[in-house]
């Protein structure tokens, strides 16, 4: 039994890619695009988001992924969690443990605090008895004693990431935690906390995800790491050593451009 | 997940409408008094006009309003969910249908508000209901379908094409005109009266407005169209939506 669930990865991606048709001159007008469509001109050009991806994550495995802007990853993210459907190749994961972990889901600032925990809760999947029995915690964790009859457009920034935070993490085992760049958020006590909770989530037992291009998120938290350029894996291993590389090749790429 | 669709679509219609009534005092109550004050001022203008050949003008008008004013909130707003919700729909892994239909629901609850106010004006002008009252739900229900059905197609073009929402507005007021709201049908020639038969909105329009203000059945070919155009346009809405949900998703 034991030896089974550790032979089947958490998530197992397979060659995927991902390719987005984008018109040479977009088309954002129905009369541009009635245009173009009677002169047989809307010409479109393949993106390639993603090519050839392909790798597993064993249960408990917390994978951090790395890549400057628009090598893919969020991309990457939306196929895992299931958002978006690749081109090629496919992803085996158990869709209903997958909790994408982005902050203030479904916000709305009109709305009191209270009114968005049950908004932003129902959104994220959590039933309506689950939201009442979790409320207080919630309010203890984002310290919003007393706050929670307020509309949120009245908040700090940082008590709205902190509300957010609190009813994201919520739920008390998510089989595959996706992280997508949360590990940033509050004043330094509220990061140390938040680090925490993340910690105790990662040590019950859930397969995690991290996307950061912040090489040091990946170091301290991460048990493997995979960096994605341009769409390509370009290197899987072990966290010091892709860091490192990344890191060497962000500097030579630096020289290369002076 | 049934349980949990409803739940969803409750908070999110309840964002909506108070959203809505956010910065009013009287919040909820402008869904019953738009429409009497709306209905005041085209009496105003036009029953001395239709006297003869419209009875109770303030009700004949209220009824196809209130039809009208659902069927334009529903569309109006259903048409900009997926746009609106972008980044939730990319986070969440619920049924995107989820957005043009609570958008549908909170103009149906506005709807059922404003039926107060129509309650309140047939006991003014002492206007009985009739058993035939009984049919008017089920030709809200289909009011209800078609207008969703219409709210998904309208919300997946208008993620391709912005202008549509423009375009959608010019033609609302055209379709307006030809949904005799506030005149009586009898005073255009025969073709054109053919025209407005073809229009659904009208059928829903004259449908109610037998059942309730007149008090008999509508005739089986009026309920025929109701019927058609209703499930007919939630069909078509539904696999538009659901055949080009990737495409949606890939173009936000």
């Amino acid at each position: 039994m034991e030896k089974r669930r550790e032979e089947r990865p958490a998530i197992a991606v397979r060659h995927v890619s991902m390719y987005y048709k984008v018109p040479v001159e977009g088309a954002s007008s129905f009369k541009e695009y009635v245009i173009g469509a009677l002169r047989g001109r809307n010409r479109t050009r393949v993106l390639r988001a993603l090519e050839d991806i392909s790798f597993d994550v064993r249960r408990g495995e917390v994978l951090g992924i790395i890549g400057t802007n628009g090598s893919g990853k969020s991309t990457l993210l939306k196929i895992i969690s299931g958002a978006l459907l690749p081109t090629r190749g496919q992803v085996e994961a158990d869709r209903d443990s997958i909790q994408l972990l982005t902050l203030g889901t479904g916000f709305d600032r009109e709305l009191t605090a209270r009114e968005n925990v049950y908004l932003s809760g129902a959104l994220l999947g959590y039933s309506r008895d689950f939201i009442r029995r979790k409320y207080r915690k919630i309010v203890e964790f984002a310290e919003l004693e007393g706050f929670m009859e307020q509309k949120v457009k009245n908040f700090s920034s940082g008590m709205v990431s902190r509300l957010g935070f609190a009813i994201a993490t919520a739920r008390e085992t998510p089989g595959i935690l996706i992280l997508d760049e949360v590990l940033s958020v509050g004043d330094m006590f509220f990061r140390e906390k938040s680090a925490g909770r993340i910690q105790e989530m990662i040590h019950s037992g859930a397969t995690v995800l991290i996307v950061s291009h912040s090489v040091d998120t990946v170091r301290k938290n991460c048990t493997r790491a995979l960096w994605i350029e341009k769409g390509r894996q370009r290197m899987d291993g072990e966290p010091g050593e892709v860091c490192a590389a990344y890191t060497d090749w962000g500097k030579r790429r630096k020289e290369v451009g002076r | 997940m049934r349980g949990h669709l409803y739940f969803v679509t409750g908070q999110l219609v309840a964002r909506e409408m108070k959203r809505k009534y956010s910065r009013s005092r009287l919040g909820i109550l402008w869904s019953v008094l738009n429409p009497l004050l709306s209905m005041a001022v085209l009496s105003m203008i036009f029953s001395t006009m239709f006297r003869k050949s419209i009875e109770d003008y303030p009700v004949y008008y209220l009824t196809g309003l209130l039809i009208w004013s659902f069927f334009t909130a529903a569309t109006n707003t259903a048409m900009t969910a997926l746009a609106d919700n972008q980044a939730l729909l990319l986070q969440v892994r619920l049924p995107r249908s989820v957005f043009p239909l609570s958008r549908v629901v909170t103009a149906f609850v506005n709807f059922l508000y404003s039926l107060a106010a129509y309650a309140v004006m047939l006991l003014v002008f002492r206007i009985p209901l009739r058993e035939s009252a009984l049919v008017f739900p089920v030709i809200v229900l289909f009011l209800f379908l078609f207008s969703l059905g219409m709210g998904y197609v309208l919300s997946v073009l208008y993620v391709f094409f912005g202008d549509i929402r423009h375009l959608y507005g010019v033609a609302l007021t055209l379709w307006m005109y030809l949904s005799a709201l506030f005149y009586p049908l009898e005073l255009l020639p025969r073709t054109m009266q053919a025209v407005i038969w073809q229009n659904p909105v009208y059928n829903f329009i004259a449908g109610a407005r037998d059942c309730l203000l007149y008090g008999r059945m509508p005739p089986a070919m009026v309920l025929l169209r109701i019927a058609l155009w209703g499930a007919g346009m939630y069909g078509a809405g539904r696999v538009v939506f659901w055949k080009s949900q990737n495409r949606v998703i890939q173009k936000l």
